[in-house]
């Protein structure tokens, strides 16, 4: 059930947050704790751990529909569809308490000390405005909130990162895929997980369900509905799910002075507040802000740049499966990274591309997700006898090297309104244009015949790729940019918009470039930086006359 | 629920995508087409139309001849034929058996870094692999 509007809601909130997910989730937590009256309005709604199919038999049934990461797929009530016809990439992400971590897999990754000098050291893209030391405290922070499983020392990180919890185990199927880089002389480190590998502030430990991509029957892995709800709401924050926002407000001055939002019984209210922070992803931000035009602001909130809703990132996603003679219990989770590489993650002019990839051994599911596309192909090739040799050869014997390639910004990759297509309450849905670029091919192509090399340097009997996974787009970064220059940025180093300045935006949207990495860690940290600097600053902080 | 038509032309055609080979009982043979398809259709209702769909092409045809008929010119039907009969297949807890899964079933994580400890001083030997900015 959506939460029923609360009578107690404040007429005017001290910050209206547009998203419950893992940006939105930090900034209401530290601000109800702090003592601000704060109101999150969030499309969708709870879901508990009873809900995921991951324990159940059916869940790869399920998993292709009713939990799949891509919304036009899955369609729940609480989805919006999104126009991917000129997108190289469907975008993947969960609306809810909790956003996106419900299902993502909760790969816990810090960006590399060069990710934020990409102009400095490459020659190419931009810097961003703060750098590794800076943000390396907040990622320490966000590590004990969350409760991240690693191992410390890695040489992929200055500071060898420490976690506050041992390492999950890296299975039969990261030991198999160690060996082959200790033969080749390559990088390779147990993966972090935000993923308690034992009990946890209350949270359970992982029970090694491979099913983190489709959420944790457990309750254990880190979602911001379990990891700070509770305490937010133990703060008083309100909560209101079910609340389609369909416009930021302004005042006369151009100011921020609420957002108006329709609930799932098709009512529209307005919530006022001093200051509204945007959290709703890559895609859901941008869209909003362009939905929010008036006379001050026609081409959108923020928009003085024209940026908002360009510079799209990705993250294409490349893979080389592997087959093993040995069974590798390869079902058994958590996925969850076993290990992972970053032996080619940073620049070598000689293989003709710039930037790279981080790589992850993930489990390779059960029997029936082994298995798709059907159509077209020989029906001996996937039926018959061969459907059960092709259970017999693969079922716990494969495992897949994952590619993350750095995607650069461009401005022609981008979220705009679509002229036509509506979401459930007739509000214009996001339309997303976006072009795998020449140097991200030649880097995928690299970096596949590399990983190919891998499986085959640990023994795979034989290997499989795909050089650009449709389903990939877990990662929406970089459509309301931060930056010193307002002509070439929408935000400000702490997520204020330039040209508004009550309103912040402080999801993946405000990413410069986008690493090779997994973005949630950086997502957070920024978030609660951000978050810190709202607060500390709030004696010079403008606000609507909206009272 | 399926009529009995539906229920004899479907155990026809999934017994030629699982036929009994390889140590392995066919489809009919696992209660496919009497038990678990019903419970797939369950889970997964939205493709019960492409599913019917499938089931009324090649009428009088062998289910070898529908099979190829479905692939080359019903590509959606045969993926929501193909997807469900796998997907009832695997549901029945006796194949699981057989084929050595067990399912996702709670195990306690163990702390297993003793078992390639000696690997990875390999990967610290080497050094830092990171640009220094």
């Amino acid at each position: 059930m959506f939460t029923i509007r609360s009578r107690d809601l404040p007429d005017v909130a001290d910050v209206l947050v547009v998203g419950a997910g893992a940006s939105g989730s930090v900034a209401v937590k530290e601000l109800a704790e702090k003592g601000f009256s704060v109101v999150c309005l969030e499309q969708g709604d709870w879901t508990p751990p009873s809900e995921f199919a991951g324990d159940k038999p059916e869940w790869e049934l399920v998993k292709q529909k009713q939990w799949h990461p891509n919304p036009n797929v899955r369609d729940h009530p609480a989805d919006y569809p999104i126009d991917t016809t000129e997108s190289d990439v469907n975008p993947l992400m969960f609306s809810g308490v909790g956003g996106s971590t419900i299902l993502y897999a909760a790969h816990w990754c810090r960006f590399l000390p060069s990710d934020f000098k990409v102009k400095t050291v490459d020659g190419i893209a931009d810097d961003w405005p703060f750098d590794y030391a800076e943000l390396a405290p907040y990622y320490s922070r966000m590590d004990r909130e969350i409760g991240t499983s690693g191992l410390g020392g890695n040489t992929a990180y200055p500071d060898g990162e420490e976690f506050p919890l041992p390492p999950l185990p890296i299975g039969k199927i990261g030991r198999k895929a160690a060996e082959g880089m200790d033969k080749l002389g390559w990088h390779w480190w147990p993966g972090a997980n935000s993923i308690p590998s034992r009990e946890y502030r209350h949270r359970p430990s992982c029970l090694r369900y491979g099913t983190c991509l489709t959420g944790c029957p457990a309750g254990a892995k880190a979602s911001t509905d379990i990891t700070h709800w509770p305490a937010a709401l133990e703060a008083g924050a309100h909560l209101v799910t079910g609340a389609r926002v369909r416009e930021i407000t302004v005042d006369h001055k151009g100011l921020a002075s609420g957002a108006t939002y329709v609930d799932r019984e098709g009512t529209e209210h307005h919530q006022k507040a001093a200051v509204v922070i945007v959290a709703s992803n890559g895609v859901g931000t941008p869209r909003l802000l362009q939905l929010s035009t008036s006379s001050l602001h026609p081409d959108g909130l923020g928009n003085s740049s024209g940026l908002v809703g360009r510079n799209l990132m990705m993250h294409p996603y490349g893979a080389v499966s592997g087959t093993y003679e040995d069974n590798l219990e390869s079902w058994l989770g958590p996925a969850g990274h076993a290990i992972e590489s970053m032996q080619f993650y940073e620049t070598d002019a000689s293989r003709g591309f710039v930037r790279g990839a981080k790589w992850n051994v993930m489990p390779s599911g059960g029997p029936l997700g082994m298995r798709s596309g059907y159509g077209g192909r020989p029906v001996d090739e996937s039926w018959g006898e061969n459907f059960h040799r092709n259970v017999k050869a693969n079922l716990g014997r494969s495992f897949e090297w994952g590619i993350i390639a750095e995607d650069l910004p461009d401005e022609a990759n981008r979220v705009v309104l679509d002229p036509t297509l509506t979401d459930a309450d007739g509000i214009a849905a996001p339309k997303l244009i976006y072009k795998s670029s020449e140097n991200t091919t030649k880097l995928i192509d690299f970096h596949v015949d590399r990983a190919r090399e891998a499986h085959e340097a640990a023994g795979a009997i034989s290997t499989s790729e795909t050089r650009l996974m449709r389903d990939c787009g877990w990662h929406l970064l970089g459509t309301a940019r931060m930056g010193n220059d307002p002509a070439t940025s929408v935000v400000d180093q702490w997520g204020r918009s330039h040209d508004v300045p009550n309103l912040y935006v402080i999801d993946g949207s405000v990413f410069v470039t986008s690493s090779g990495v997994n973005p949630t860690a950086t997502i957070m940290a920024i978030a609660l930086r951000s978050v810190e600097h709202l607060i500390g600053d709030r004696s010079n902080q403008l606000t609507s006359a909206v009272s | 629920m399926l009529t009995d038509a539906e229920r004899e032309r479907f155990a026809q055609i999934a017994d030629v995508l699982i036929p009994s080979a390889e140590g392995m009982p066919s489809a009919s043979q696992a209660d496919v087409d009497t038990v678990w398809i019903d419970v797939a259709l369950t889970h997964r209702p939205d493709l019960d139309e492409l599913f019917r769909s499938a089931l009324v092409v090649g009428d009088g045809l062998p289910g070898a001849e529908i099979v190829e008929l479905l692939n080359a010119e019903h590509i959606p039907a045969f993926e929501a034929l193909g997807t469900l009969t796998a997907g009832a297949y695997f549901l029945n807890p006796e194949i699981r058996v057989r084929i050595g899964y067990p399912g996702q079933v709670p195990t306690i994580p163990r702390n297993d870094v003793d078992s390639y400890s000696d690997l990875l001083e390999n990967v610290v030997e080497r050094g830092p692999v990171y640009r220094d900015v």
